[in-house]
């Protein structure tokens, strides 16, 4: 492995400290082809001091009980379908999953209308199977045929966007723990440990959904919204925090006050009301998830150690929450204005956002 | 102060927890004491001899004897320790007493317990960090006490001991009074029995019992308590009760789960059987849960219980794994697992040699007779009172809705016509209490519904709480209570001065003569009641309608409304045209108030009665008296919106009228208006609007006199009006 600095390391590189001193303290029993016993993979998601005094950051916040379902599901080799709406943190948690149990997050199919059963299973390399006849060499296998000979946890991304018939090509790989290649006459068998990640985004359900065979393989774990403005607060601070640190950013820590303003925002508008419940609101066309929330915290803390003093405030959160709000030029945008002068405007303490967001409508979009 | 003596042996047990009362039951087995006492009314004593012929869950109901609706329940689950204790005493022969204050004395008080001593061993277990005491039981208490019952009961007594000094001020002198009175029932039975006695009785109180001060001290304690006649028996009980947390309920929450543990812990299969019995539930409901998904969601259960250092899976583990595999991540399936198995649905058995009231004897009778079971679950019920079972079993629920034991709830939603009913039924056991209470008025259903209808028709002084009391006696075929009846209905009827009284009765009286051939009631006699009410009303009329306020005058419209329509229905031609000419003569009456004139002005037009030209002449004329016009125009608006688009005359009087208004007498006629307009649905209004945006048609600017800008102004205006109401 290089050391060469890469945009965005994965989990098990960018934690790679943190699993080691787990695996270093960690003296349950493992399941087979595990890194790290369950109790010690709750811990490294979940965050907390280890008895040697490291610190592990916490990756998911939320309730305890859904990562401990999550993480028993892959310990009796079931498959895991993480669902929810868009930003709810199901490959984040994916990812993170994978790093600590198996110490590799990348054995992943991006689940798309276009992916084939191949990207799934394997392909094969043409010019060696016309030069040599189908033969084990000529064999590309996919990421999940890959984990299945490692006992490692591959991660389907957005499975219900995969064409059906891709879907279901996982069942046998599920339910058989085995991979036929009828090419080569050959059955991989899984190593023990192998078991699959699934995501599957909320508002596709119906799109494709998948078929009961398949849902059946799977253990379904809901991860909800944040459930209140103080969780999201967190949530959002939190991960702007720790990005801003991966990103080495000059900036002070977003402080909260912005973030409990983004959050508000977020919130209102998702759910079509201001928090007194007083004032209907358009709702926006996107999702204005909890992770949107977040790179709009993040780009402000960029654009203030780039070109302000380094301290985030109204100037810097504009431009981030017009991106994320005004997805349709046209009904986004009478949203976000409606809400401005409805909502933004009304609250003293607010004028400087609106200042700001005015500023940059007048000027962005003139 | 002298310690209680070596052979007492206290047992503090968890109300209704299970893991107490294995610790009973293994207790009781090692100590084989002579004499039992349990924490509950001593006055239930006579009630033990029955454990044998009940099913739980059960509760004991007593009731004070001069007021039965004054009473309480001591509900028991199978899993509860005191009703362990009883079925261990029922079995071995051994003699059991309750110990706590008279039932006497409790009934009908009001203070609360103290709160701590509700769940003390549940503030232990939350101390602990267990979200479930049970839990806290089973992983901790149990397993520390490594099978010694005693030693459990002794160190469960030590930790109150700590917890009561703790919470010293939290004692009330409710709870010291309950625990003289146990001390007392445990020196009657020192004296009573030379070997060993067990004392079960909520954990609280238990280092109370731990010394015995002197008779003289517990007696102070106990000066002065009221006294009744209580008197008690055995009722079905139900988990939905136990589960409930108000009112009766215990406030358990997994009765079902608890249930489930107790019955399989011999078995040792309560993991895997419950998760058959969640695939059962939601495959009934056609979800599908096969057999596979039950053993993963053993499989998932079994490893959240290692991941939590957990010796095997509890309700949460269960709960999660259900979630995880059998619900596919959605509550809604799993909501119904929770109804029918954490909670459950089981409602108990009392058997036929436990005592009841002769009522409560005729009512069990009856529900066999028409096969027509006390069940916990809601049922749909469509009856056709052409058949007899259901004609009876129409009059039981009716009777029993007269005895305030509300099992039936008629299902008005659907209208199935005369000789049909649909009721829904659920059997709450709480409703004991109102079977108890109405058992003093008679040993059958139908003597005290007739007793209770005859007192109501006695003392009933309006014309429609009599007409009420009619209603009830004809549905529930009672003839001597319709005869009472009616001639309340006669009394209160001469007495009745107000029209509106007379009339207001109408409506019911008339669904009392559609139906009362079904009901076996000669017809023609309700009618003759009716008659009666409607030539009062009919006289009184005119007269009501003058110098009363707005507000009377609102009642007066409702009134005419429901005379109106039950004229129609049951009157004969006779009778109906006595009530159409006193509808004339309250529209040619001047100084009637315009909004019952007006009202009446529509009726009759909708009728036929009066032609549109008599009604534009009418409503002229209220125009010309001023003030009164727009209350006349509302009462005559009021319901008529179709009529309003459809007729075009009737819409240029309208239209007519109100361009002629004065600027000021248009703006007094806005909001009143809008009131009359708001009656309409929305789809009326949108006709409406339509119909005057069109033009409003045949509007003649008359001699030319016309105030172009003026007209445009309001109509305008009419034009937001309805518009602005139509949103
Ligand atoms: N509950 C949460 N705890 C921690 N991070 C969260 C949470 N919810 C959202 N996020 C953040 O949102 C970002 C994107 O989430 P992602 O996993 O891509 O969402 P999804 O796959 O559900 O659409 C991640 O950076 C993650 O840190
Ligand atoms: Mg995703």
């Amino acid at each position: 492995m290089t050391s060469e600095p890469v945009l965005r390391p994965s989990a098990e590189q960018q934690y790679a400290g943190e699993l080691a001193a787990l695996a270093a303290v960690d003296d349950r029993p493992r399941p087979p082809s595990w890194r790290l016993s369950p109790q010690a993979v709750v811990r490294y998601v979940l965050g907390g001091t280890l008895s040697d005094g490291t610190e592990i950051v916490p990756k998911y916040v939320g309730d305890r009980r859904i990562v401990e379902v999550a993480v028993a599901t892959l310990a009796t080799d079931r498959a895991l379908l993480l669902v929810g709406v868009p930003g709810t943190a199901k490959s984040w948690l994916s990812e993170h999953l994978a790093a600590a149990i198996s110490g590799d997050s990348t054995l992943i199919v991006q689940g798309t209308a276009g992916t084939s059963e191949e990207s799934v299973r394997y392909g094969w390399n043409y010019a060696r199977l016309i030069a040599e006849g189908p033969s084990e060499a000529a064999l590309v296998p996919g990421p999940v045929l890959r984990a299945m000979r490692t006992g490692a946890v591959a991660r389907v991304e957005e499975l219900t966007r995969m064409p059906a018939e891709v879907q279901d090509s996982l069942i046998t790989v599920l339910s058989e723990k085995a991979l036929p290649v009828p090419e080569l006459n050959l059955h991989v068998q899984a190593v023990p440990g192998f078991t699959v990640i699934g995501t599957a985004n909320d508002r596709d359900r119906g799109v494709n959904q998948m078929s009961s065979a398949l849902a059946r393989r799977f253990n379904t774990v809901v991860l909800p919204p944040p459930a209140s403005e103080d969780d999201e607060v967190e949530i959002v601070s939190t991960r702007a925090a720790q990005l801003g640190r991966a990103l080495e950013l000059p900036a002070a820590p977003p402080a909260l006050d912005e973030v409990r303003r983004v959050v508000r925002v977020f919130r209102e508008l998702r759910n079509g009301s201001t928090v007194d419940g007083r004032t209907q609101l358009k709702k926006p066309s996107g999702s204005l998830s909890t992770a949107e929330a977040i790179s709009v915290v993040t780009s402000g803390m960029s654009l203030a150690a780039h070109f302000g003093d380094g301290n985030i405030g109204a100037d810097e959160l504009a431009a981030g929450l017009l991106g994320a709000v005004v997805k349709d030029r046209v009904s986004d945008t009478a949203a976000w204005q409606e809400y401005l002068e409805a909502v933004v405007k009304e609250r003293p303490e607010w004028r400087d956002l609106y200042r700001a967001c005015h500023d940059l409508d007048t000027s962005g979009y003139a | 102060m002298p310690a209680l003596p070596e052979r007492v042996s206290l047992l503090g047990i968890r109300h209704h927890g299970p893991g107490s009362a294995r610790m009973v039951l293994a207790a009781l087995e090692t100590l084989r004491p002579e004499l039992v006492l349990v924490e509950g009314p001593p006055e239930a004593d006579g009630l033990v001899e029955h454990v044998g012929e009940l099913v739980p869950p059960v509760a004991l109901l007593m009731h004070d004897e001069a007021e039965p609706s004054t009473a309480a329940f001591w509900p028991f689950a199978r899993f509860s320790p005191e009703w362990q204790a009883m079925c261990w005493a029922h079995h071995n022969g051994v003699p059991l007493r309750f110990a706590d204050l008279p039932a006497a004395a409790t009934l009908g008080a009001e203070d609360e317990p103290d709160p701590v001593s509700v769940d003390p061993l549940g503030v232990l277990a939350e101390a602990a960090g267990f979200d479930d005491p049970e839990r806290w039981w089973e992983d901790v208490v149990e397993h520390s006490g490594a099978g010694d019952p005693l030693a459990l009961a002794t160190a469960v007594t030590e930790a109150m001991t700590a917890l009561r000094e703790e919470f010293e001020d939290h004692v009330g002198p409710r709870t010291l009074r309950r625990e003289a009175q146990m001390r007392q029932v445990i020196r009657q039975g020192l004296k009573e029995v030379t070997g060993p006695i067990a004392v079960v009785c909520g954990a609280w109180h238990a280092p109370a019992l731990r010394e015995l001060p002197t008779v003289s001290a517990d007696n102070a304690l106990l000066r002065g308590l009221p006294r009744k006649k209580v008197s008690g028996t055995w009722v079905p009980w139900s988990h939905g009760r136990l589960a409930a947390a108000g009112g009766y309920g215990a406030g358990i929450a997994a009765p079902g789960w608890y249930a489930h543990l107790w019955e399989r812990a011999e078995a040792g299969d309560a993991v895997p059987r419950w998760f058959a019995r969640a695939c059962q539930v939601l495959r009934a409901e056609d979800l599908p849960a096969s057999t596979a998904s039950a053993v993963e969601a053993v499989r998932l259960a079994d490893a959240l219980a290692a991941l939590r250092g957990r010796p095997s899976p509890g309700l949460a583990e269960v709960s999660e794994a259900a979630l995880a595999v059998l619900c596919g991540g959605e509550d809604t399936p799993l909501r119904l697992v929770h109804q029918q198995l954490v909670i459950g649905e089981e409602l108990g058995e009392v058997g036929a040699g436990v005592p009841r009231s002769p009522l409560a004897a005729d009512l069990e009778r009856l529900q066999r007779r028409l096969r027509l079971p006390a069940s916990a679950t809601e049922r749909q019920l469509r009856l056709d009172l052409r058949k007899d079972t259901d004609r009876e079993r129409s009059k039981l629920l009716r009777r029993l809705r007269v005895l305030d034991v509300q099992w039936g709830e008629p299902d008005s939603t659907r209208g199935l016509g005369t000789f049909a009913e649909a009721w829904r039924v659920r059997w709450d056991p709480s409703m004991a209490v109102a079977v108890a209470a109405a058992a003093r008025h008679g040993t059958t259903v139908a003597a005290a519904t007739e007793l209770v209808l005859h007192q109501r028709a006695g003392s009933v002084e309006k014309v429609a709480k009599a007409a009420d009391v009619l209603w009830y006696a004809v549905g529930c075929e009672l003839p001597a209570a319709v005869t009472a009846a009616r001639r309340a209905l006669d009394r209160c009827a001469a007495a009745a001065t107000d029209a509106v009284e007379l009339l207001s009765a109408l409506p019911s009286l008339a669904g009392t003569v559609r139906y009362g051939s079904v009901r076996g009631t000669d017809p023609e006699l309700l009618r003759l009641a009716l008659h009666g009410l409607l030539a009062r009303g009919a006289v009184g009329l005119p007269l009501a309608c003058r110098g009363v306020d707005d507000e009377t005058a609102e009642h007066l419209v409702t009134a005419l409304d429901a005379a109106q329509e039950a004229a129609g229905l049951a009157a004969d031609e006779e009778h109906k045209s006595l009530w159409r000419n006193a509808l004339l003569k309250l529209v040619g009456l001047d100084e009637a108030h315009g909004l019952p004139a007006g009202r009446a002005t529509r009726l009759l037009w909708e009728a036929g009665d009066l032609d549109t030209d008599r009604v534009a002449a009418r409503l002229h004329r209220a125009v010309s008296t001023a003030g009164g016009a727009t209350m006349f125009v509302t009462g005559f608006l009021r319901g008529s919106a179709a009529l309003l688009a459809a007729d075009p005359r009737l819409f240029d009087l309208i239209d007519g009228w109100l361009t002629g208004l004065s600027a000021e007498a248009f703006a007094d006629a806005v909001p009143l208006l809008r009131k009359a307009v708001s009656d309409f649905s929305a789809a009326e209004r949108r006709t409406l609007g339509e119909r005057v945006a069109t033009g409003g048609g045949g509007i003649s600017a008359g001699d030319g006199a016309w105030d172009e800008p003026r007209a445009q102004r309001l109509s305008a205006h009419v034009r937001g009006l309805l518009e602005g109401a139509g949103r």
